[in-house]
């Protein structure tokens, strides 16, 4: 309901908005742009159509994940926590409401109501923010104005065996000459999965409804006003790796932005959005009756932003600057019962109502030097702000620590393009800042399940710095590609965990306490290999491989670092018939780090396939698939597993796809 | 933007912190007046914080008038709280200062460690004061209550020296989750000289602050499921120039805390207190000092 309310409002917004006056003579249109700036990206994978958000992000090899459960994977850009990458959504910053990252970002979308993902690495993610690892940006579904097809619609539903897993995703466009629409619903509800053993995983169980609207009402010629929210329900999900399930995660995203087209000037475009997006966040441990202790922890995370941005252009040089302001408010209590229930509950604040500032500007630019080779750069400045309402609790451990704490941000990044014939080269560098999350920054006792300690959050830490360098070297013809990546990151102060020789775990799981600490600096070294190759018309064939290596400054090795990992696809289509196969893997985890809480993970390797049948009825084009994951019901975990929980055994899915 | 952020309310709410560290029950600290006295036309008004006596540590201030209502210009006054048990009779008294101390507003000011409330027995206080160099006693009954101020709690022990101590809480009132100023009150009876006189014999029920003492603080909160749980950075209570222990307490949330606490005298023996263990038991409840003051915020 109070969904509805919002929406309403926003709708009433964009109605009262149409200001601008329509240039009668223009010969760009809005329709023009936007259709150009409509690439048909699809939400799925080679071998899988109805994927979710997670399983979709994971087929690049940029991102991994630290799993928790089946749900609400916390990605990982080359291989860096999400505290090193931003992640947005069209530009807007959400932060999630969980201590315990049970709720990255991306688990506040779903794949239909998304029309991309657009991954950048390192100091070139910084145009949407500050940020070491890069920027995630997750593109909403935006249907252009005055399409030959006034109405769009698909609904897609499916059946994974192994947990139970019935999803049904539907989504309706329209595209008018003044208006334009979108609309998505989705709900997933899975049970426990079961290993490779054929054991089921407890509280692996989820279920996820989501739904979002976005509508455009075009004001002028060049002119156009849109609403957009999501709304996110996730409830009863279990995280079999932690001590705790959800109870409830609720989020609502809104926002309504402004663009204008310009003719003929430098400036080509301008747009301008505020949003608005709140989350609220439950956990249970009432599910968990060996649990020694009952509590509950709560969440809250708010923000109100403002993005506005311009597309410039003179000559060969084009640029894009962008203005972020965000406030938010992270919240998140402790309360802990004790065994006589008469008896006082204990309290505290895991976030003392944290609030985080952030204002900047950044610009990217690009300039063409010759048809082959060209310059891109950008650049970012931007001020970040804190304060702990309590704080008090954050004295306790750091006895001088300010409420109050202001940071400048300066990103920068230059990298050169060459693409000769066939081939392609490019080089680039990186100077980058971060500031501490609120956790590493405010957090208290956040009980990390992974090593048993509770993390104390240190409000005078030095803002991370990286240096990056990175390399690339490609060769595509019509039948073949090959591609080389490489990026090498330096970072300065690098943020960990250290053990305190102070206080004692609050959390009756734990084992001690530590506290975030800067180590002198951290290295970290990716490399990717993607190769395709079309073997017969009908049969293509591609591969990925990637390698990465983190040290700390005394040499040893860094936590959640992917090792030696491959994985290779076969297409095979026949007319309407398709027909995939893959495989991938992990080697051995020869770089772990038992020094930050890991053990030696084995290699796998897993073998999927899938099968689909694509046929039309009149206007309805249907696509039925079938498929196998883990066909050979291997037992695995693989590094970045919690607590090496297992992952799912052999899972076959079904699914079914109408596109009206 | 703002119509949006009220039309999403939350569906847990969230936690009012004031009320959490129960801030409100002891919010009030003001002098009011918990008895008065009269003899020969002056009334003597006893005035200690939000008018009545409790167990534990009680600020004292002193009012003398005339039967006009004008102050009395009194001088040399005196307080000795005395109870005489319900038990057996027997009289004893409790840290307090006999001597009050004259201030500009015209008060005397002192205090008294009241060591049981009125149910054991009845608490008699005598007064003395002087006015124009005539001398006047006066005595009358007063209820001492329970402390509901867990923060104020106190304790009374005889130390390995066989000296009988008290140790009162005075701060914090209010303890925050937080580093917190800790005072205390450490007191010792002295022994008697000679023969009583008459009734009441201030030499016979007489205390004094112990001076040059350490009393070293480990706070654990005693839930099970705390484990034994503690806090960095406190520090050991020493004596500063207001005569008092003062010293810092971390308290890392609400609820029930120990204060351990082992009393070192001037040369650094132990007067009382054991050491507690500081390992991480879940599910045992913590183990306390032989010298211990619970508290609860
Ligand atoms: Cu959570």
């Amino acid at each position: 309901m109070k969904f509805i309310i919002a929406i309403a409002i926003f709708g009433t917004m964009a109605a009262n908005a149409q200001t601008v006056p329509a240039e009668k003579d223009s010969v760009q249109t809005l329709e023009e742009v936007e259709v150009v700036g409509t690439a048909k990206k699809k939400i799925e994978t080679d071998l899988k159509m109805g994927v979710t958000v997670d399983e979709y992000l994971s087929s690049s090899t940029d991102i991994s994940f630290i799993k928790r459960g089946s749900f609400a994977w916390e990605p990982l850009l080359h291989n860096m926590s999400s505290e090193r990458a931003s992640v947005t959504i069209d530009g807007m910053h959400i932060f999630g409401a969980c201590t315990d990252k049970m709720d990255p970002v991306t688990s506040y979308v779903e794949s239909n109501n998304l029309s991309g993902i657009a991954i950048k690495s390192g100091q070139t993610g910084s145009l949407h923010g500050a940020t070491i690892a890069g920027n995630i940006d997750l593109n909403r579904k935006n249907t252009p104005f005055g399409l030959e097809k006034k109405w769009g619609a698909s609904y897609q539903s499916g059946f994974e065996f192994n947990n139970n897993q019935w999803f049904n995703l539907g989504n309706i466009s329209y595209s008018g000459k003044r208006l334009a629409a979108d609309a998505s619903v989705s709900y997933r509800k899975a049970g426990n999965y079961s290993d490779g053993n054929n054991d089921e995983v407890k509280h692996s169980q989820f279920s996820k409804f989501n739904t979002s609207l976005g509508m455009a009402y075009k004001t002028g010629e060049r002119s156009s006003v849109r609403a957009d929210a999501i709304f996110d329900v996730a409830k009863n999900v279990g995280f079999p790796a932690l001590p705790m399930d959800l109870w409830l995660s609720r989020a609502i995203i809104t926002s309504v932005s402004y663009r204008q087209l310009f003719e003929g000037k430098l400036a080509k475009n301008w747009e301008t959005k505020l949003y608005f997006n709140a989350i609220e966040h439950y956990m249970d441990d009432t599910t968990r009756p060996e649990n020694l202790v009952h509590m509950d922890m709560p969440g809250w995370s708010t923000t109100y932003g403002l993005l506005s941005k311009t597309s410039l252009q003179q000559g060969r040089f084009t640029s894009e600057i962008q203005l972020n302001a965000y406030e938010n408010l992270s919240i998140a209590e402790m309360h802990m019962y004790p065994q006589d229930r008469s008896k006082k509950t204990m309290f505290a604040y895991s976030w003392p109502e944290v609030t985080t500032r952030f204002a900047g500007v950044s610009a990217n630019g690009s300039w063409e030097i010759s048809e082959k080779s060209r310059l891109n750069f950008g650049g970012a400045v931007a001020l970040h702000y804190n304060r702990s309402k309590y704080a008090e609790f954050n004295r306790i451990f750091h006895p001088e620590a300010a409420a109050e704490k202001t940071r400048f941000l300066p990103n920068l990044h230059l990298g050169y393009l060459l693409e000769t014939g066939d081939f392609q080269f490019s080089i680039g560098s990186g100077y980058g800042h971060r500031a501490p999350s609120v956790s590493e920054g405010y957090g208290y006792y956040i009980y990390n399940s992974f090593d048993r300690y509770d993390y104390i959050g240190n409000p005078n830490l030095k803002n991370e710095i990286s240096y990056e360098i990175n390399a690339g070297a490609g060769f595509k013809n019509n039948k073949a590609s090959i591609e080389a990546k490489v990026n090498y990151f330096y970072i300065k102060n690098y943020i960990v965990g250290k053990i305190l020789n102070a206080g004692s775990p609050m959390n009756y799981q734990s084992v001690g306490v530590k506290g975030y600490t800067s180590l002198p600096h951290a290295t970290l070294f990716n490399l990717s290999l993607n190769a395709s190759y079309q073997v017969l018309s009908n049969l293509h064939w591609e591969a990925a491989l990637t390698y990465a290596r983190g040290r700390d400054a005394n040499d040893g090795n860094l936590p959640f670092i992917r090792p030696l990992s491959y994985q290779t696809t076969l297409h095979f289509k026949v007319d309407q018939f398709g027909l995939q196969t893959s495989f991938n893997g992990d080697a051995t985890q020869r770089d772990y780090s038992p020094f930050y809480g890991e053990d030696q993970t084995p290699a796998y390797a897993i073998w999927n396939v899938s099968a689909d049948y694509t046929f039309a009825m009149g206007d309805c084009v249907t696509v039925v698939q079938v498929g196998a994951e883990n066909l050979f019901d291997q037992y695995y975990s693989t590094y970045a597993d919690w607590g090496n929980i297992p992952r799912m055994g052999r899972n076959i899915f079904t699914s079914l796809k109408f596109n009206f | 933007m703002a119509l949006c952020c009220t039309a999403v309310s939350c569906t847990i709410d969230k936690a009012d912190y004031e009320a959490e560290a129960g801030n409100s029950e002891t919010d009030r600290y003001e002098f009011e007046e918990a008895t008065t006295l009269h003899t020969q036309g002056y009334n003597i008004s006893i005035e200690v914080p939000n008018g009545e006596f409790r167990k534990g540590y009680n600020e004292i201030r002193v009012k003398i008038e005339d039967s006009k209502g004008k102050n009395a210009n009194a001088s040399t006054v005196t307080s000795l709280p005395i109870m005489s048990r319900y038990a057996d009779g027997s009289n004893l008294s409790c840290p307090h200062q006999y001597h009050l101390t004259h201030n500009d507003d015209g008060y005397f000011e002192g205090y008294a460690v009241f060591t049981e409330e009125s149910e054991k027995g009845d608490w008699q206080i005598y007064i003395g004061f002087t006015v124009n160099g005539v001398s006047y006693q006066t005595n009358g009954s007063i209820t001492v209550n329970e402390q509901t101020n867990k923060n104020l709690n106190m304790t009374s022990f005889t130390g390995n020296d066989g000296e009988a101590y008290t140790i009162a809480l005075i701060a914090p009132r209010k303890p925050e989750v937080a580093e917190n100023d800790i005072v205390a009150g450490i007191y010792k009876r002295n022994h008697p000289t000679g023969e009583p006189e008459t009734f009441p014999d201030s030499s016979h029920f007489s205390y004094s602050r112990v001076n040059g003492y350490t009393l070293q603080l480990d706070p654990r909160m005693p839930e099970p499921s705390m484990g034994n749980h503690s806090s960095p950075n406190n520090r050991d209570l020493t004596q500063q120039s207001d005569s008092l222990y003062h010293g810092v307490v971390n308290y890392t949330m609400t609820g029930n805390w120990t204060l351990n606490f082992i009393l070192l005298d001037q040369s650094g023996k132990i007067v009382k207190g054991t050491k507690v263990p500081s390992d991480f038991t879940p599910g045992v409840e913590g183990v306390k000092s032989e010298l211990f003051i619970d508290i609860l915020f």
